[in-house]
């Protein structure tokens, strides 16, 4: 007969897998993820085609939306802070175009695991591609941000400089980083169904604690912690400085590289323990 | 060489109802200290499977069955490495096929051709390898122009002509089918049934679940019983399927 129950040597119960070994199954999960590069490039492309579909301007409601409010808030907020509109609207459409990038990543993040249940629970897809799914949807809409700066910058004088080649470097940063928050929060937020409402509210105030709408030298002396200790501003600079013609300043670099490499251990390391355990809370 | 060993495979899955899966139930929990809750602790899970052990190898054809509920799609699910069993040990080598969601990646938008490409690249099958399918697939569906055509204008037939053409398009080393597929009208039956066969033939371990002794009987050469989530017997076809039916 070729089928037989297997003879187990020892009788006492099955160990559950060490730590060691569930990392060198998470560790295998990224590498194969990066690997599927086709599958997510395609789910990416299609979460973008299938919310614009049949729309006479399809994906470019996303620059449309997007420039709408810059320049309305930024008319506005011009007058409120009383600056002058050539100096506060660049500035202005920067910070939102990077914040977009940046929060887009933070919300999405909780339902990367959420939105893929039918995948997950079908096929043996390692749980890191809907992660980098969902960053291809939001460097997609990025991009189509991207689109309103030059104009922006043609129409008030601003001149590019060779800083601005600093810029693209600080993107690869920022979604380097969209996948340990993406493999954390995601498989948190499948875990804790509540997870996803309060990261919504924690982001709007970030929003507006982090120099996205004000400059940092608007600030009373007493809360310059405010911007100093801000991972997020670090992020933000490293993309709009060079944008705006200025090198970031050295310690966003370094605080930039700090949450790298803290966020991927912490994340990595929950990952690895409750990566097998995803598929059961969908 | 594929094989397939499943060592005292246990899965349970948890029932979080919407109290218990918020983080305020968690926290209030954890801040009131916990020894009083331990039966608040006690988390309801449902026990899918339980203890399985099994090892198969080239040449093995299995079929699983069992009431409803016994645990048959799950143990496929393992089979097929989705669920990954928390106690216990799954080995599996070999390339799996699952033919338990034909249209898996298939998006209606898009035409019979991009949904070629789509479907091939979750079934695994570079791009290069999906193009040379194009021509099969094209005579064994006889969609004509329709593969043109976006997918969404196509009656649920041909749609499922069109998914079972992919799906079988390529044979692999462990093939796993939750019921077999019955696609389309009479005349396409028999084709699809000749397809499936080779199929079947050519792929070196084949689990299937049915409820029909007639399908079990023509494509396994060992069956397995599963009851309440375990494996009560295992081996002769007939043996297994005359215990299943004896024992209600």
């Amino acid at each position: 007969m070729s089928i037989t129950i297997p003879e187990i040597a020892s009788s006492e119960p099955p160990k559950p897998p060490s730590m060691a070994r569930h990392l060198t199954l998470a560790l295998e999960d990224l590498v194969k993820g990066l690997y599927d590069w086709r599958i997510w490039l395609l789910l990416g492309m299609n979460d973008i085609r299938q919310r614009y579909r049949r729309s006479q301007l399809g994906q470019f409601w996303i620059t449309f939306a997007m420039a709408t409010t810059i320049v309305t808030l930024g008319i506005l907020y011009s007058y409120l802070f009383k600056m002058d509109l050539r100096v506060y609207l660049p500035y202005l459409g920067t910070s939102l175009v990077v914040w977009g990038l940046i929060s887009g990543i933070v919300t999405d993040s909780g339902s990367a695991f959420i939105n893929s249940e039918a995948y997950v629970k079908q096929a043996s897809i390692p749980r890191s591609v809907f992660v980098h799914q969902m960053l291809v949807r939001n460097s997609i809409v990025f991009l189509h941000n991207l689109i309103i700066l030059p104009p922006l910058y043609l129409f008030f004088g601003l001149t590019p400089s060779w800083v601005l080649l600093l810029a693209p470097i600080g993107v690869a940063f920022i979604i380097l980083n969209g996948v340990w928050v993406g493999l954390l929060l995601g498989a948190f937020c499948a875990r804790y169904r509540d997870m996803p409402q309060i990261i919504a509210s924690l982001i709007q105030v970030v929003f507006f604690m982090t120099p996205v709408m004000w400059q940092p030298p608007q600030l009373p002396g007493r809360l310059v912690w405010l911007v100093r200790y801000n991972p997020v501003e670090s992020f933000m600079d490293l993309v709009r400085d060079p944008l705006l013609g200025q090198a970031p300043p050295v310690s966003s670099w370094e605080g930039a590289a700090i949450v790298t490499v803290v966020g991927y251990s912490v994340s990595v390391l929950f990952f690895a323990r409750f990566r097998a355990r995803i598929i059961y809370w969908l | 060489m594929a094989s397939i060993v499943l060592d005292r495979v246990t899965v349970e899955f948890p029932i979080y109802n919407a109290r218990k899966r918020s983080l305020k139930a968690e926290l209030i929990r954890r801040a009131v200290g916990g020894r009083i809750q331990s039966d608040d602790d006690s988390r309801v899970s449902v026990v899918a499977l339980r203890d399985i052990s099994l090892m198969l190898k080239d040449g093995d054809r299995l079929g699983l069955v069992g009431h409803n509920g016994a645990g048959k799609s799950t143990l496929l699910r393992v089979l097929s490495r989705v669920y990954e069993p928390p106690v216990g040990h799954a080995e599996i080598k070999g390339t799996i096929s699952s033919l338990t969601d034909l249209t898996m990646g298939m998006d209606p938008e898009a035409t019979g051709y991009e949904n070629i490409l789509l479907r091939s690249i979750f079934l695994g099958v570079p791009i290069k390898q999906a193009r040379q399918m194009v021509p099969e697939i094209e005579e064994f569906t006889e969609l004509g122009n329709f593969l043109n055509l976006p997918m969404r204008t196509y009656s649920s037939g041909m749609m499922v002509r069109l998914a079972f053409a992919i799906s079988t398009a390529v044979t692999p080393e462990i093939l796993i089918m939750d019921e077999v597929i019955a696609a389309g009208d009479a005349a396409f039956f028999e084709k699809a049934e000749a397809r499936l066969d080779r199929m079947v033939g050519s792929s070196r371990i084949l689990v299937v679940a049915s409820h029909s002794d007639t399908v079990i009987r023509r494509m396994c050469n060992k069956a397995a019983l599963l009851r309440e989530g375990r494996i009560t017997m295992i081996g002769d076809v007939d043996e297994v399927l005359a215990t299943y039916h004896g024992q209600d």
